[in-house]
């Protein structure tokens, strides 16, 4: 058994913020059922960003404007656990399949809704991009630093709507543990900006004053000089120098022992004020070895310390051996680009495993499958096909992936 | 008012930030959590986001390194749903209190484990900090900054995935204990967190074009989204977004000034060369105009943009709150018992028929230690012996 195995996901959603959370679900042993438009999601042409948020999902073309592809939606939705989307506001329910639609035919359904801004309020109507939200919740402002002169700084890694879809997981799995007690469902959302908060959830004010947390420097090294990067001869090396042993220990990795009896860095707080006059010091000690010497050297003076390593992309942890051997890789075929590898499991189950099912689907590749397992004959879905109600790929496939 | 999750009982044994800020996700949908610190408390108490991350349960002490502390454990678990431990893989097993001694004592206990890397890994047994994890993942090689080379992630990534991976991990392990009847071990780490953010960056292609890589490509200095920023009058930054999903009203170049404003239609589909010639315009325009009359003018005409500013001042630190942040309720105040009034984010996760709630603020170490270990049975003295107070 896997350790969602028998839920079924309807995952309405388009773009990035939508469809990984399904994806997640779905990794975790849940039947995931991506409802595609007959046009293709708005986000394949991205490629790679699309292809992180739909892997193992089984997917069906379908025009939901259209009556009979409405009603094939709600067929879906009639053998489903959880129905998931990311539309803006208005839109699930001028489709017909807003909650109480899906709660209609699935009187117990779990329905997520996952926004830019939210359910309700001034913004609320507004849809969103990623970015947008790294800004609200200050980490353009902080990674840039733009407090210390420098240009706000966007994070590369798709932040919020990987932090919004994780949110709905989380949410939607809280939500399906109480129906699975209860009997009871129940309608959830989450959103970008909320998403993006919680990178920034160390921030606190006290009577309405901004209590000083961790800034980084305007080298973009670090947030103090005993845990930041140091370049060296060759690469370049991260220390976590937190405790007092570690001080000790990094002063006589740098042949700078005189250091530890120093008065000006004698406590944790002191080396904090002191940070230029450590970093005088330590720079030029770090550029006179590699960085494979100092995580030697380091690891022996009893330093935490890792080399900064460039992985091509992310090339070089895919194949390697420990995540191979550990099941943090998954390799399989995609019809048309052939060979592809992304992360594996990022959570390990002892009894119930997770289930990565395989590449990201072309559009409707699953039609003819789910229609029929939904009782449909060959001559209607030809039909339905023909009047563009569904589709499924043929010799004029569209899409380049 | 019920909560999704009233009734799961769950013992924290983390430290850090991804194990206390998976489970406040938890325990603020109802998870009834206690905190089990070592005595004197948990050693990360003076880092910032503390109070936040550790709020919403309560605190016991216990040394689990006396006999008498680890049976103390080991009775709370044996009523448990949930474990969640940060320990280096074999920690917990040298303390007697690990997934194998537990599983028996109590075989429907869901044991979730978050250390840096995962047991078996050549990493498993390296200090685990947040910034050594984006070094060793490979996270500070891919982020674009101001200068070649690695850079250091302000927010800690590693940790900020795991923190989601480690509820995920426990309510499906709940769900399937409602068809099994077992508990079993969960682990993930900071590794696999970091990993969780790789997903639109790092799909492996040999068969793909190079234009496959594009969209979200790195490049020096930064590009991808960094193109809508701009600055605007008095040194200070907003983020415009290309799409709002409504139809706009002026466009953009519009309400700068611009003379001859582009068809907002047609804005995603100019050539390289006619953004290349329109953007420096742009971004003189932009800096004619004061932020907040801006953002004001671009929403009134449907366009989506953010002020670039810390997460203190979307809480408030120097005015109104962000607007969107009070409605979602996402700006909270807790009275804290060392700190006092204090402004926090509120609970993300908006639950309709079972809606979550902040349930108090962070304990002190050891606070209820009578509470809940004299409900177990034991005298004060025998809790001051193994809980370090008194």
């Amino acid at each position: 058994m896997h350790a969602l195995e028998g839920v079924r996901l309807i995952d309405f959603g388009q773009y990035l913020a939508g469809p990984f959370g399904p994806m997640v679900i779905g990794d975790l042993g849940a039947d995931v059922i991506k409802v595609e438009p007959v046009t293709g999601d708005g986000m394949r042409f991205a490629n790679q960003p699309f292809f992180g948020c739909q892997r193992g999902k089984r997917d069906i073309a379908l025009d939901l404007k259209s009556e009979r592809g409405h009603k094939i939606a709600l067929q879906l939705v009639a053998n489903a656990d959880i129905v998931h989307h990311n539309m803006t506001a208005g839109v699930a329910v001028r489709l017909g399949i807003g909650y109480e639609d899906c709660k209609r035919v699935k009187e117990d359904i779990v329905y997520c809704n996952t926004w830019a801004y939210g359910l309700e309020g001034p913004l609320a109507r507004f849809g969103g991009l990623d970015p947008l939200y790294q800004a609200s919740a200050g980490l353009e402002y902080e990674q840039g630093p733009v407090r210390e002169g420098n240009p706000p700084n966007y994070l590369r890694f798709g932040m919020t709507d990987t932090a919004n879809a994780m949110l709905s997981v989380v949410g939607c799995l809280a939500a399906l543990y109480h129906q699975r007690v209860t009997g009871v469902g129940q309608e959830l959302w989450t959103s970008l900006l909320d998403g993006g908060s919680m990178f920034a959830s160390d921030a606190l004010l006290v009577d309405g004053e901004a209590v000083p947390r961790p800034r980084l420097d305007r080298a973009q090294t670090g947030m103090d000089a005993l845990y930041r990067l140091y370049e060296t001869q060759e690469g370049w090396i991260q220390i976590a120098a937190i405790e007092d042993e570690h001080w000790v220990g990094l002063c006589n990795a740098l042949s700078l022992p005189e250091l530890v009896d120093d008065s000006r860095f004698a406590t944790r707080a002191a080396r904090a004020e002191h940070r230029q006059q450590l970093e005088a010091l330590f720079i030029p000690r770090f550029v006179a070895r590699t960085a494979i010497q100092w995580t030697r050297m380091l690891d022996a003076a009893g330093v935490p310390n890792e080399i900064a390593f460039d992985s091509h992309a992310g090339e070089l942890q895919h194949f390697d051996g420990d995540n191979e051997r550990l099941g943090l890789v998954a390799e399989y075929d995609h019809p048309l680009l052939g060979r592809m590898r992304q992360y594996g499991a990022l959570i390990d189950f002892s009894e119930t495993p997770g289930l990565i099912h395989g590449p990201p689907p072309l559009v409707g590749q699953n039609t003819i499958e789910i229609l029929e397992w939904l009782g449909y004959s060959q001559a209607e879905m030809d039909e339905l096909k023909a009047q563009r109600v569904v589709y499924w790929p043929d010799d004029d496939y569209g899409w380049n992936v | 008012m019920p909560g999704a999750l009233d009734g799961v009982r769950v013992l924290d044994l983390s430290w850090g930030i991804a194990g206390p800020l998976g489970v406040l996700l938890l325990a603020e949908q109802g998870a009834d959590v206690v905190k089990v610190e070592p005595p004197g408390g948990d050693p990360f108490r003076d880092y910032s986001g503390y109070a936040v991350w550790n709020r919403s349960r309560r605190s016991v002490t216990v040394d689990l390194k006396q006999p008498s502390g680890a049976d103390a454990f080991r009775k709370l678990a044996a009523d448990a749903d949930v474990i969640v431990e940060t320990f280096r893989p074999g920690v917990t097993d040298r303390l007697g209190i690990g997934y194998d001694a537990l599983h028996e004592l109590n075989p429907r206990l869901v044991y979730c484990s978050c250390p840096a890397y995962p047991a078996g890994h050549r990493f498993a047994q390296r200090p685990g900090y947040d910034a050594l994890v984006q070094a060793s993942s490979g996270q500070q090689w891919e982020q674009p900054g101001w200068r070649p080379g690695p850079i250091f992630l302000h927010m800690p990534m590693p940790s900020m995935g795991a923190m989601f991976l480690v509820p995920t991990g426990i309510l499906s392990a709940l769900i399937a204990r409602e068809t099994t009847g077992r508990g079993q071990h969960v682990r993930t780490s900071l590794f696999q967190g970091a990993l969780l953010y790789t997903t639109q960056i790092w799909t492996w292609v040999p068969g793909a074009d190079s234009a496959f890589f594009g969209t979200m490509a790195k490049t020096y200095p930064p590009g991808v989204h960094q193109e809508m920023v701009f600055e605007v009058a008095d040194n200070e930054y907003v983020h415009a977004s290309i799409m709002s999903g409504l139809a706009p009203v002026k466009t953009q170049d519009a309400i700068l000034g611009l003379p001859d404003p582009s068809d907002p239609e047609k804005y995603m589909m100019l050539s390289p060369e006619e953004r290349a010639e329109l953007t420096p315009k742009r971004r003189a325009a932009y800096k004619l105009h004061k932020r907040d009359e801006l953002i004001a003018e671009f929403r009134e005409n449907n366009h989506a943009i953010e002020a670039i500013e810390s997460m203190e001042y979307a809480l408030g630190a120097n005015g109104e709150p962000h607007p969107q942040l009070v409605a979602n309720e996402m700006v909270a105040t807790v009275d804290d018992p060392e700190l006092g009034h204090t402004t926090q984010v509120g609970v993300p996760i908006h639950l309709a028929g079972t809606p979550g709630a902040i349930r108090g603020p962070r304990p002190k170490p050891g606070q209820h230690n009578e509470q809940i270990f004299g409900e177990l049975g034991y005298s004060p003295a025998e809790i001051a012996a193994f809980s370090g107070v008194g």
